[in-house]
């Protein structure tokens, strides 16, 4: 039994609006979305654009939205009737493909990382909290990003919960030195609705680890 | 033509790259970093983040114990002062990645922790591990970056080296997003794009983007490779479903005390695998698969039920499922939940996860060529025949830290090339949106990949290289007729393009290499000469190109 799913297209180069197109796939036990993609790019149509990396849920790279929720396109089974699209409210290079440059410029921007440490040759004494382990398992994969009715990338790349776990691991780093609650409001943290409809599709509990910790 | 001038250029953006890139912007000099991919990714954001660090004297470890090790681990292939220099600044890395932003674990007084069991073929532990596996990692390498002043080139593909007069002056790239080249005119160039894991696709688990780029890139450039053939296969791969195939399951050590591997028959194939290296688990499980004995999934079985049937099983499933976790859940999603209770065998296959060969580079990672370096995993010549679990991670750090060092130093001493040497580069790389040539080079890639496997893997023999030396010559030639759309915008195609001159390179340099190798040592099993060649001194197989063909050229080692 063959399965169809509906792709869709977008150019950023051309603009326009985008495009569904539906394609028929072979049969395959237990067929992932990923691999999906990489039939039609090998098979049927050569200019799918789509991003991936391990193939087993580890690098986050494959982030996409499939019926409406964000999903890894590596560790998600194709259905018939399966609508897959872009993750969204963030920028389009092409079809599948988020333009993800602005979140590199932010961990420069907003200084995510720690103060430079001075090069004793030897390891520190180093007390790490169990939040900071859990938070450090983001994969960067931006879906949450994308299911937040308050993230609008054109306004403000950097107001999202993606940054506010990257602010929340910093919080919880013993090195840190910069007062990242305050970097939170600054940075309009004051309009998270606290409305929990940010989801982390690897398990992180956004809530509890980054919002709250950020607002309190 | 887009161009840009920079003292060191870093090509690759793992660990190697990212510790090269920082030091050279410790020591003064402009940094500019390429990376196929977001800064920080690599093999090194998917690793389990096990690193050995330096060897602790409480339980009587000692720098020359380590090196011992590795060099009995590597057959004897390892270039001595290569070893030596990693074991000498292992504390360094450690401090250094830490000082990046990274924690490693850590004992309940906030002492950095070494593991209770080492990897397979350490005799005393020094692997420390990462709470937050490969990804922490990324997090880390992300923030060294974004602190360091370096110039990123991020999802960029380096596509050639630029040389000039035998020495290496810059490099040439495509943007792949934007679909622009660009040309990077640079003093000192350092190669830390990785390896080649991805050569072998899908029987690998590495990431896609290391498919050879380091080890093509340094070979058009005129460097030397040394030990190519020594790749390094997991013996534990998944072998089912078709989306999860080459995912990794394990170790030698994971088989426990009293884990033992089957054939379709039922019929014992191996016991007492625990002590075992990864390469002679692989060798045994290809031999018996050879003999007809594969399941209709293609593997072996793993059976781990002795070890809890036993006295003392409890103890064993406890300490699986603290130390196994990624693995069990891999086998979970594969296999199901009963066989990550480890009450049903698992179907096992080799995996590709390592290559121990690459660039010929003295201890500060300068290689035979003028301005070019090579750090991580691009390098060869650390590992030997095969790489100890856990050494990698030091590799990259050590090294990359060494190649940033001396590049930038070294930069100080030479003059930027003019612009038009990158002229002609820039112009193929133009030239391959709306290529109209009939091959589509995704297709290639496939077919080289499943002839790596298929020739040139745990198993090889005489016949089998001969045939994939010859069909890889076939590949060359369909690769001159390019069927390339003419989208600018993230353009698979042209990445593929780009990646398939750098895999027939690499192949090509590792079937010479396994050509030449009569013998059985490491991780290259050749069933024509079973035997490790004792009766003569050991010998590296460097590898250089000489009128776009590789050349081999045994040379002894020398201690
Ligand atoms: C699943 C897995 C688990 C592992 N676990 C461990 C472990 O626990 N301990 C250990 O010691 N080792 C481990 N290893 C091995 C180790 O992770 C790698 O050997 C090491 O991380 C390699 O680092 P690198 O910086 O050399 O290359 P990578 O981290 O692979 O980085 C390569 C970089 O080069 C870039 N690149 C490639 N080609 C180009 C190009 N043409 N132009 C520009 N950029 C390019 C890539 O995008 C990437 O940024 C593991 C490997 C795998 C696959
Ligand atoms: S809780 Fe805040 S961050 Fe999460 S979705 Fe709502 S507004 Fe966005
Ligand atoms: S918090 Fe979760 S959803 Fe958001 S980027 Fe990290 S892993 Fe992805
Ligand atoms: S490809 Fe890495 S998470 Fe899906």
């Amino acid at each position: 039994m063959s399965v169809t799913v509906a792709i869709r297209r977008y150019n950023s180069e051309t603009g326009g609006e985008p495009e569904w197109v539906n394609y028929t796939l072979p049969e395959r036990d237990r067929m992932s979305v990923l691999e999906a993609f990489m039939h039609i790019y090998e098979n049927v149509d050569p200019t799918l654009a789509f991003r991936f990396g391990c193939r087993f849920n580890k690098c986050g790279l494959c982030a996409v939205e499939v019926d409406g929720r964000p999903r890894m396109a590596c560790f998600t089974e194709v259905k018939d009737g399966m609508k897959i699209a872009v993750l969204g409210r963030m920028p389009v290079i092409r079809d599948l493909v988020v333009d993800r440059a602005a979140f590199f410029t932010a961990l420069r921007e907003l200084q995510l990382y720690i103060p430079e440490q001075e090069d004793a040759g030897h390891t520190q004494i180093i007390k790490e909290p169990e939040t900071h382990k859990k938070l450090l398992l983001c994969v960067e994969c931006l879906a949450c990003n994308s299911t937040c009715p308050n993230f609008e990338f054109k306004k403000n790349p950097f107001v999202g919960p993606y940054v506010f776990v990257k602010l929340a691991q910093l919080h919880f780093d013993p090195r840190n030195t910069i007062d990242r609650r305050r970097q939170a409001k600054d940075l309009g943290i004051t309009a998270c609705t606290q409305c929990r409809k940010c989801y982390c599709i690897h398990g992180i509990n956004l809530h509890r680890d980054a919002i709250q910790i950020l607002s309190a | 033509m887009l161009v840009k001038k920079t003292d060191v250029l870093v090509i690759g953006a793992g660990g190697a790259g990212i510790a090269a890139a920082v030091e050279a912007a410790r020591g003064g000099a402009s940094v500019i970093i390429v990376s196929k991919e977001p800064i920080g990714y690599g093999d090194t954001r998917i690793s389990l983040g096990v690193m050995s660090t330096s060897p602790d004297p409480e339980i009587g470890d000692t720098e020359e114990q380590f090196v011992e090790d590795m060099i009995r681990g590597g057959e004897g292939l390892n270039d001595p002062a290569l070893v030596r220099a990693l074991v000498s600044d292992a504390l360094e890395a450690t401090a250094m990645f830490e000082g990046f932003g990274h924690i490693f674990g850590r004992d309940d007084e906030g002492r950095l922790a070494r593991l209770i069991f080492p990897p397979g073929g350490h005799s005393a532990s020094r692997a420390i591990s990462s709470p937050g596996v490969g990804i922490s990692m990324g997090h880390t390498m992300r923030a060294a970056a974004a602190r360091a002043s370096i110039d990123v080139l991020e999802e960029t593909i380096c596509s050639e080296l630029l040389v000039r007069d035998g020495e290496v002056v810059g490099a040439v790239g495509l943007q792949v997003a934007s679909g622009e080249p660009i040309a990077v005119l640079a003093k000192s160039s350092v190669i830390g794009a990785g390896g080649a894991g991805s050569l072998y696709y899908p029987h690998t688990d590495c990431m896609p983007s290391v498919v050879g780029d380091s080890y093509g890139l340094a070979l058009n450039a005129g460097a030397e490779l040394g030990d190519m053939e020594q790749v390094q296969f997991l013996p534990f791969g998944i072998t089912h479903p078709p989306s999860m195939l080459g995912a990794p399951c394990g170790e030698p050590a994971m088989a426990g005390p009293l884990g033992k591997l089957m054939n379709s028959r039922g019929e014992l194939v191996l016991e007492n695998i625990m002590p075992m290296t990864r390469a002679q688990v692989a060798r045994i499980i290809m031999e018996e698969i050879r003999r007809g004995g594969a399941t209709e999934r293609g593997g072996l079985l793993l059976d781990l039920r002795p070890n809890i049937e036993a006295d003392g099983g409890e103890l064993f499933v406890g300490l699986m499922k603290k130390m196994g976790g990624p693995f069990l859940d891999i086998i979970r999603r594969a296999y199901g939940e009963k066989a990550a209770n480890l009450q049903e065998p698992w179907d096992v296959l080799p995996t590709v996860h390592y290559v121990m060969g690459g660039v010929k580079t003295d201890e500060w990672c300068r290689s035979h060529v003028p301005a070019l370096y090579a750090c991580g995993q691009a390098q060869g010549g650390v590992m030997g025949g095969n790489r100890l679990g856990s050494t990698s991670l030091t590799e990259i750090f050590v090294f990359g830290k060494r190649a940033g060092k001396t590049a930038a130093l070294e930069a100080a001493q030479r003059n930027y090339a003019d612009a038009p040497v990158a002229v002609e580069a820039v112009r193929r790389l133009e030239a391959l949106f709306g290529a109209g040539g009939s091959e589509r080079p995704v297709r290639l890639k496939r077919a080289l990949q499943r002839l790596m496997w298929e020739k040139v893997g745990p198993l090889r023999d005489a016949a089998s290289l001969e045939q994939a030396f010859r069909e890889i010559a076939g590949i060359k030639e369909h690769a001159k007729d390019l069927r390339i759309s003419g989208m600018k915008r993230y353009n698979c195609e042209a990445l593929d393009a780009i990646e398939l001159s750098h895999m027939l390179a690499s192949a090509e340099s590792i079937v010479v290499s396994a050509l030449a190798r009569t013998e059985s040592r490491g991780a290259h099993v050749r069933s024509d000469f079973p035997e490790r060649d004792d009766a003569h001194p050991i010998r590296n197989m460097v590898v250089r190109l000489k009128d776009g063909n590789c050349e081999v050229r045994p040379v002894e080692v020398h201690a």
